[in-house]
Order: structure tokens, then C-alpha cells, then sequence
């Protein structure tokens, strides 16, 4: 619903707009779904004219089709596929997250979900050396903890600093906080262009249910309406950015006691690959083991199933990895 | 500018008459008066008033907003650092939490009735307010009792264990001068008891927070004990209690991380039953697990209490032994914590109070 104004296409003039407007005229969807004919004898302007203008109108609004040719030539040259740096969790997503697509992560409380959220952005970071945009609605985010996953990877101090620098964190805590900067994520990709270093190969938001579970359900109806926002925002930048997205998402339970991704049904179209994130069940197994199952791929068979360990290191290592850590606190 | 108008903070029956009116983003409200948005999209003088003010806002200066929000994570670690922890005086504990309970965070804290709860957020209560030159923060606390938990005799006793303990390790002129002014008097009016009845009290009293912490910089610790008991008594309404408590869930997220200050909240333990056994499960549901950053299940095995770091984005699961004695939250037994103090993650700690200082 875009306001008719004048300039917005040749042969739209003020006279047009004033006397398209007593025939309740305002919008470019009200003139393209009214009749020229119809229109022209209410509003006593030129049929001519009118049929001119809401030809360009709908050019310009029109989207271009495009052969399936064309589209799988852009596909080979421009997706890549990022590693999440869990090998298991990359066997599960054939081989990593895809650029132009939203993968969602779902789980429980502490199995894992802003681990690998984590593990995500330290492997773009580091191993890739992209950028990186960590949106933060839910306080989860550590730079401890990145520190210490780029320690596993690499000695270099140096190197450990340019991964965390690569890495932008935005701490949006309420769902319009969330859209605008998302908003104004696009709005800055577009301008500086897609090409040049400072592009963005990496989006993750952890998580989206924080900001949008508290707002749908009761009376209240806005939610679904904010929560729609954020998936087109969220689809138009995987899109437009060609950026892989990786969202969190958590889970409950249904009648059946059975666990389904929180959000309900019109957000379980949105992400394009999900996968489930659950403890180990075995007793006795390491408390850092997890399952993740296929809960929808385009790819994969769904509930294939992978184990991954949180903390692959043996504890003994992990402590010296956290006395090295505070000793590099006290140099700084 | 994409800024849009149905994505904007306003109040949905103004948005319906704005988008109808053909106003779409930020960008077409940019050069409209407010006398003429009035009249094109039929609302009161008040309500477009606040609109351009709302639109413009956030479309005027969010490149700056933008630059103070956006960090990159090395800023980050960088803050991290300098907000600190606050240590618990249980070495374990502090090791499983990484120098204890970080500043910036929410913490969830769980157990049966009687494991020490309260007991742990009154030592927290008075550790936050150890002097910087011991390794403390050096700041206030706010304690919201719901409950009715709050004993301030036992408070007492804490702090004057924790001025002993102080005392004993003072080293060099600094620290004796920071001693003087480190008093038990001091410790008591350091904390700020709210005392709420229901939900309502509770949840006004968290939006009337950021004020607070605004006029009160050195409050550096905000504890609710407990945020299960009100939302369990009154509410009837399960979805309502659901909503109501993810809304509070973000709102305290919010506040640790802007303000910079550690949330810490306690839980209650409700039995959960499944076919052929039952078990202890954190109570007010399985979506609250998500509210808090970390999450601390304190629970008994004979007659030992443990605690269970049982969720975190930067630590590694781990179950601790402690105790809780005369003089507060303290490591359960010598043998045991002289075992890992030995470990290179407790020696580099030196500067902080240690309970196995004291002992030695």
C-alpha cells in the first residue's frame, strides 16, 4: 500500500493525484484494482493516462521471473555452505548451514542450543574469517566462553582477538528492538553493498522465542502480527544478504507429553531446516552429551538422528584451558 | 530507511489507521506535520503527535543507537571482565561457576525448602559489598523478599563472618584502610529490603527497578527470593502465568545487562510425576528452565547438600558439595576443597577470600 505521489512514476502528476483522490483514490493498490474505465468516467481524467500510469505502476511492483537455469547457475556461484564446527552436527545439516536459508535450533532448557549458536560463530570467525552478526534477545551470550572455543582452535592471541572482533553482538531484549535491528541490518548490507569485507556471512538470533512467546496467546493479538514481522524480516535478509540465518528457538510439550518447537504452527513454516536438540538419555553417560534429530530438512530424511559432546576435552584439559584464560586476564 | 510502521513500539488501533492511511515505513511519515497526519488517517492530535515522535526517534538517531548497541565481542569480553563476579565462599562453587555468580547475568537458583536458598542470597547479599582490594566488588544489594524469608539476625551473623574473614587476610595499608569503613553497619545498610506480597507487587516493583538502579549506580546484585512463590499461589490462569512470567524473564535479562548488575533469582521445586516413579523437577514449568542465564540446582544426597550447575552458556555441568555453617554459605568439608585448591584455576584466584584461608 504505497501512497500515490507525484513522481512516483511518469506521467503521475499532481492534477492526476488530486482527481484520482475525490474518487477515493489514495493508494497504488486501490487504482491497480479498480477499473481504468470505471475510473476514468468518475474522476473526469483521461482513460488514456490512466491505463499509461497503471501500467508502469505494476512493472514497477512486479517481481521478474526467472528461469530455473538462471537460478541453479546462481545457486552453484553464490551459496556456500558454512560449518557449524561440531562434526556430527554437520552431518546432520549436510555438511553445515546454507546461505539463503533459516536453520532453527530448538531444545530444552541447557541442552546446548546457544552452544552451538556459539560454535557457529566461532568456526565463521575464525576458520572462514567472516563476519559475524550475534543478536542476543536472552542474555545467553558469553565472550568468555567464545574466548575460550577459540583457545581449542588456535594459541595465537592475535588471531583469537581478530575472530572476536569479526563477531558483532547486538542485545535486543524486546521484539521492536529485534525488528529494528534487523531493519537497520538490511538497511546498512544494502548500502555499503554485498561486495567489499564488510559483508555479513552469518545471522544468528538466540533466541527468537524470548522476545515473541510472552506476546501471542490471551487476548493479546499483536503477537502474531510482530511475530510474522520478524520471519519476512528474517527470510528478506537471508535472501536479499545471501547470509546464512541460525535461529534458537525453545520447545514444549504437547498433550501426548511429546516435545514440539515452541512458537506454534504458522512459525514451524519459517525455518527452512530444523533440528531438536536433547540430553543424552543413557545413564552414565558424560553430562555434556547431547542427541540432535532432523525435525524438517529439505535435504536430509527427517528424525535422523547424531550425538555430539558439548566439551569434547577431558576435564583435566578444560581446567588448564580456564587457568589459562585467567592468567591472560591478569596480563591484559 | 525499511523502518516500518507495523513494526513499531505504538499502540495497534494507531498502526491499523496509519497503514491504512498509506503510511507504510519511517520514511513516508518524514515529511508529514502532525496537523496533517490528523486528518489523513483520522487520528487524535495526542496520538500523532506521539507517532512521528515514535517513528522519528527511532529512525532519526538509530545509526548512533545502533553504534552504542552493536559491540563486538571483544568489547564484550572486555566488559565482562571489568563487571567481575561475585564469589559465593564456597571455593567449588565458585570454580563450577567460574569465579562465581557473574555480574550482567540472571541466575536462577532451585531447591527443596530448606537446602539454603535464602541462606545463599544472603551471602551473596553481603559478598557483594567486599572492597575492591580484596577482590570484591565493592557494591550494594537489593533483596526482594516475597516469601517473607528474610531474617535480619542471620544477616548479621553472615556479615560479621564475612568482616572477620576480611580482617584475616588484610596484607598491606590499603586493604587495613578499606577494613575501617568494612563494618557490619556498613554491610546492613548496604542492602535494600522490598518486601512484596503477590505478583502485582512483584512485577510493579521490577518496572519501578531501572529507576532505581539509575539513582543507585553501586547496586551491583538484585535478588528475588523467590519468584515461584507469588506466581504459585495466585494465579490460576496457567497461559496468563506463562506470559506473565516470560515478560519478567526478559525485563530482568534487560536490566542485568544494561545495568550491568547480577539477578538472582530463586525457584521452588514441585514433584513431577511420570509413569512408574516420580521425581523433583524446578517448578513453574519446563519454558521457565529458558528465563535464566544460569541455573543452580541445590539439592541434598544423605545428609550433604549439593549444588548442580544444571544450566550455562559458559560453564560446564558440574555437582559441588558445600555446606552451610554458623558463618554462612562455606565449602562442605576441608579434605575435600583442599584438593582442588591445589588445581591451577583455585590458585590463580589468590586475591579473593578463600574459606580455606581461614581455616588454615
Amino acid at each position: 500500500m504505497v501512497l500515490l505521489r507525484a513522481g512516483l512514476c511518469p506521467g503521475l502528476s499532481e492534477d492526476l493525484i488530486k482527481a484520482l483522490l475525490e474518487g477515493a483514490v489514495r493508494t497504488v493498490e486501490d487504482l491497480v484494482l479498480s477499473d481504468p474505465e470505471h475510473l476514468a468516467q468518475k474522476c473526469s481524467v483521461s482513460y488514456k493516462a490512466l491505463v499509461a500510469v497503471r501500467r508502469v505502476l505494476l512493472a514497477q511492483h512486479a517481481a521478474f521471473p526467472i528461469s530455473g537455469a538462471d537460478l541453479y547457475d546462481e545457486l552453484l556461484s553464490s551459496t556456500s555452505i558454512l560449518s557449524t564446527g561440531i562434526t556430527s552436527v554437520d552431518n546432520l545439516l549436510d555438511s553445515g548451514l546454507y546461505t539463503g536459508e533459516i536453520t532453527e535450533v530448538c531444545g530444552g532448557p541447557g541442552t546446548g542450543k546457544t552452544q552451538i549458536c556459539f560454535s557457529v560463530a566461532v568456526s565463521v570467525a575464525h576458520e572462514l574469517k567472516q563476519n559475524v552478526t550475534y543478536i542476543d534477545t536472552n542474555g545467553g551470550i558469553c565472550a568468555n566462553r567464545l574466548l575460550q572455543m577459540l583457545q581449542e582452535k588456535t594459541m595465537d592471541s592475535a588471531e583469537q582477538m581478530n575472530a572476536l572482533q569479526r563477531i558483532g553482538v547486538f542485545r535486543a531484549f524486546d521484539v521492536f528492538a529485534l525488528l529494528s535491528c534487523l531493519q537497520n541490518l538490511r538497511a546498512n548490507s544494502l548500502q555499503m553493498g554485498t561486495v567489499g569485507s564488510g559483508s555479513v556471512k552469518v545471522v544468528i538470533v538466540d533466541s527468537v522465542s524470548a522476545v515473541l512467546s510472552h506476546m501471542l496467546g490471551g487476548k493479546q493479538n499483536e503477537g502474531m502480527s510482530l511475530m510474522m514481522q520478524v520471519a519476512t524480516e528474517l527470510k528478506t535478509i537471508a535472501k536479499d544478504l545471501n547470509v546464512a540465518i541460525l535461529v534458537s528457538n525453545h520447545v514444549t510439550r504437547d498433550g501426548n507429553n511429546q516435545l514440539k518447537a515452541g512458537l506454534g504452527q504458522s512459525w514451524s513454516h519459517v525455518p527452512r531446516t530444523r533440528i531438536l536438540l536433547q540430553r543424552g538419555e543413557q545413564p552414565g553417560a558424560s553430562s555434556s552429551l547431547r542427541t540432535a534429530t532432523i525435525l524438517k530438512s529439505s535435504r536430509q530424511p527427517c528424525y535422523l538422528m547424531e550425538e555430539f559432546n558439548l566439551s569434547p576435552q577431558p576435564q583435566e584439559e578444560s581446567q588448564t584451558g580456564f587457568a589459562g584464560k585467567r592468567k591472560l586476564d591478569t596480563d591484559s | 530507511m525499511i523502518r516500518t510502521v507495523s513494526g513499531s513500539p505504538l499502540a495497534p488501533s494507531v498502526k491499523v489507521k496509519l497503514i491504512n492511511a498509506g503510511f507504510q515505513t519511517a520514511a513516508d511519515l518524514t515529511e508529514v506535520q502532525s496537523l496533517q497526519l490528523c486528518k489523513a488517517a483520522g487520528i487524535s492530535q495526542e496520538e500523532a503527535d506521539e507517532a512521528l515522535q515514535t517513528l522519528h526517534d527511532h529512525s532519526l538517531p538509530l545509526q548512533q543507537r545502533a553504534a552504542v548497541q552493536g559491540l563486538t565481542a571483544l568489547d564484550l569480553l572486555h566488559q565482562e571482565e571489568s563487571w567481575g563476579n561475585i564469589v559465593t565462599f564456597c571455593s567449588e562453587l565458585d570454580n563450577v561457576l567460574g569465579g562465581g555468580v557473574p555480574v550482567g547475568n540472571t541466575t536462577e537458583i532451585c531447591g527443596v525448602p530448606g537446602i539454603g536458598k535464602t541462606q545463599l542470597c544472603m551471602q551473596l547479599a553481603v559478598d557483594v559489598q567486599i572492597p575492591v582490594c580484596f577482590g570484591g566488588l565493592g557494591g550494594e544489594a537489593m533483596f526482594i523478599d516475597t516469601e517473607g524469608g528474610f531474617v535480619v539476625q542471620r544477616l548479621v551473623g553472615v556479615a560479621k563472618a564475612a568482616v572477620e574473614h576480611c580482617a584475616a587476610l588484610v596484607e598491606d595499608e590499603e586493604q587495613r584502610s578499606a577494613l575501617e569503613s568494612f563494618t557490619v553497619e556498613k554491610i546492613l545498610s548496604g542492602v535494600f529490603l522490598v518486601r512484596c506480597q503477590d505478583h502485582v507487587e512483584l512485577l510493579a516493583e521490577l518496572h519501578l527497578l531501572p529507576d532505581f538502579l539509575r539513582t543507585h549506580p553501586q547496586v551491583r546484585l538484585v535478588l528475588i527470593d523467590s519468584v515461584a512463590s507469588p506466581f504459585r499461589q495466585d494465579l490460576h490462569d496457567l497461559s496468563q502465568r506463562t506470559r506473565l512470567l516470560h515478560g519478567l524473564a526478559q525485563h530482568l535479562t534487560h536490566l542485568s545487562a544494561q545495568h550491568g548488575t547480577a539477578v538472582v533469582l530463586t525457584n521452588q521445586m514441585t514433584t513431577k510425576v511420570s509413569p512408574g516413579h516420580t521425581h523433583l523437577v524446578p517448578a513453574l514449568g519446563e519454558t521457565w528452565g529458558h528465563a535464566a542465564t544460569q541455573r543452580l540446582i541445590l539439592h541434598w544426597e544423605g545428609a550433604q547438600r549439593f549444588a548442580t550447575l544444571n544450566k550455562s552458556s559458559s560453564r560446564k555441568d558440574a555437582t559441588v558439595p558445600y555446606n552451610i555453617t554458623v558463618d554462612g554459605f562455606r565449602d562442605a568439608s576441608i579434605s575435600v576443597s583442599s584438593v582442588l585448591s591445589h588445581s591451577p584455576a583455585a590458585g590463580s584466584h589468590s586475591k579473593r577470600p578463600r574459606t580455606e584461608n581461614q581455616h588454615t
